[in-house]
């Protein structure tokens, strides 16, 4: 392979032949042309002036023009450079900023995650709500339906009963043999009406708040729906206020919350035990205690006891929501429920209810 | 004196018969098995001044039978005798003035009884 020859070194052989042609030519030249030694030394020195600028001025323009692309290149070398980093620095900030970008998007994808299994979770309650629920509405249904067909042929008896009574007194037969049966027949019919009306009043399936709701008689009346749970195994000890407080609110719904509470109470005793109900009247509220002594709740469960779906009963057992729906029925009715509670000990649960809601929400209106 | 006459609606014929033989003493109880034929016997019998009625019967509800006897004999005495436990319509009826009062079954017929003499000596 022929290399290429440098520029620097034809520039040289050029600039040493061209000056050498023109000292051999021109001196030839001179002494053809001139022949007086004086004259010739004179115009070799000019001649030499003449070489000094023309080789002077085609190296100023010849060096100017090289360096000149010299220098663009440079320029334009250190312009690429500094491109390049730009570029680098702008792609490096681009790939952090997609880094940043997938790994939000995967605590993104993570937290939906979580999102969804707790949506998952809350479906499969909620549907255990759902069932409860329509459960409840279908009891409803079927105990007013049980109530109106038992409810009749009591009517027979009572009926039947009062027509005899009156007829034994007009008759004045030996009252003191028959009175025993009749007395028997009279305790029979009232506690299957007792029975009767108090799961009409649990189920009864209005939204008003208005009602008038003796308490002692509902808390009565759920102890009587409780009675086969309660029965030989725990001793309930009733100490109501007297007069009875008659508080304003939903019959059906307060139902709901002693049922709830007294259940509770009475699963958590495991074998025997007592639970005591305490009424009584502040003037303003009417405050129910009920202590039983079971198991007790742990501290760190106290306050989570009224959320949604918090249970410490076994899967199936205990949906976690009827603390929930008292607790949300008592807020309904204004009214407070606090928990006291020693592991191992029992618990207290306290209900206050304000004696008329009606007064409490017109003072509210009139503020408004 | 002529027995006062009283009117029972239900469409349960025992509940009928009971009622007419426990009141015999005091009061005539005129009986009819549903609203229609209620009002039939209200609009022949311009007498009778109270009237108890079942809710739940064929044709018509307690309180559209006394509803409409209401409005054929604004001046009477009407009352509810229900096996169900109160309901919106019932409460509604009391509110109205349409009923005076509501009596649950089983009911004691010496109830029924005080409540008539009270009604008809007020009316």
């Amino acid at each position: 392979m022929i290399k290429k020859i440098r520029f620097e070194y034809i520039l040289t052989a050029a600039y040493l032949l061209v000056g050498g042609l023109w000292i051999i030519f021109s001196d030839y030249l001179l002494n053809v042309v001139i022949s007086n030694p004086e004259t010739i030394t004179r115009m070799q020195t000019y001649k030499g002036w003449f070489y000094v600028a023309v080789t002077g001025l085609f190296f100023f323009i010849l060096l100017r023009k090289h360096l000149h692309k010299l220098r663009e290149t440079e320029t334009e070398l250190q312009q690429h450079r500094d491109n390049l980093h730009e570029m680098v620095v702008e792609k490096t900030r681009k790939l952090d900023k997609i880094v940043e970008e997938l790994s939000l998007k995967n605590s993104t994808i993570k937290q939906q995650n979580e999102d969804l299994k707790h949506v998952l979770e809350n479906l499969n309650s909620m549907q255990s709500q759902l069932i409860q629920a329509e459960k409840m509405a279908s009891i409803g249904v079927l105990t007013a339906g049980i109530a109106h067909e038992i409810n009749n042929p009591l009517n027979y008896i009572l009926g039947g009963l009062t027509g005899l009574e009156n007829y034994f007194k007009e008759e004045n037969i030996q009252l003191e043999n028959t009175d025993f049966f009749l007395k028997s027949i009279r305790t029979g019919i009232e506690r299957v009406n007792a029975i009767v009306s108090g799961l009409n009043k649990m189920s009864r399936n209005n939204t008003t708040l208005e009602e008038n709701c003796d308490l002692n008689e509902i808390i009565g009346n759920c102890l009587m729906i409780l009675s086969n749970e309660l029965k030989y195994r725990i001793h309930v000890e009733e100490q109501y206020a007297e007069p009875p407080i008659i508080i304003q609110g939903n019959v059906g719904k307060l139902h709901q919350v002693f049922i709830n509470i007294l259940m509770n109470a009475s699963q958590a005793i495991p074998k025997e035990g007592q639970i005591r109900i305490r009424t009584f009247n502040t003037g303003t509220a009417a405050v129910t205690e009920i202590t039983d002594t079971g198991s007790g709740i742990d501290e760190v469960d106290l306050s989570k006891i009224t959320e949604p779906f918090f249970t410490t009963k076994d899967p199936g057992k205990g949906t976690g929501l009827g603390l929930s729906i008292t607790y949300n029925i008592i807020k309904e009715h204004k009214g407070e429920m606090h928990f006291s509670s020693l592991p191992g000990k029992g618990t207290t649960v306290t209900v206050e209810l304000p004696i008329k809601i009606t007064h409490y929400e017109k003072a509210q209106n009139f503020v408004r | 004196m002529k027995k006062p006459r009283i009117l029972y609606v239900d469409d349960e014929p025992l509940n009928l018969l009971l009622l007419k033989a426990n009141l015999s003493k005091q009061y005539e109880v005129l009986t009819a098995p549903d609203g229609i034929a209620g009002l039939e016997v209200l609009k022949n019998n311009r007498d009778i001044k109270v009237v108890f009625s079942d809710m739940k019967m064929p044709h018509m509800s307690g309180i559209e039978f006394i509803r409409q006897a209401t409005a054929l004999a604004p001046e009477n005495h009407y009352y509810i005798v229900t096996g169900f436990d109160i309901n919106a319509e019932i409460q509604k009826a009391l509110d109205e003035g349409l009923i005076r009062k509501y009596f649950s079954k089983p009911f004691n017929p010496d109830e029924i009884a005080n409540e008539i003499r009270h009604s008809l000596q007020i009316s």
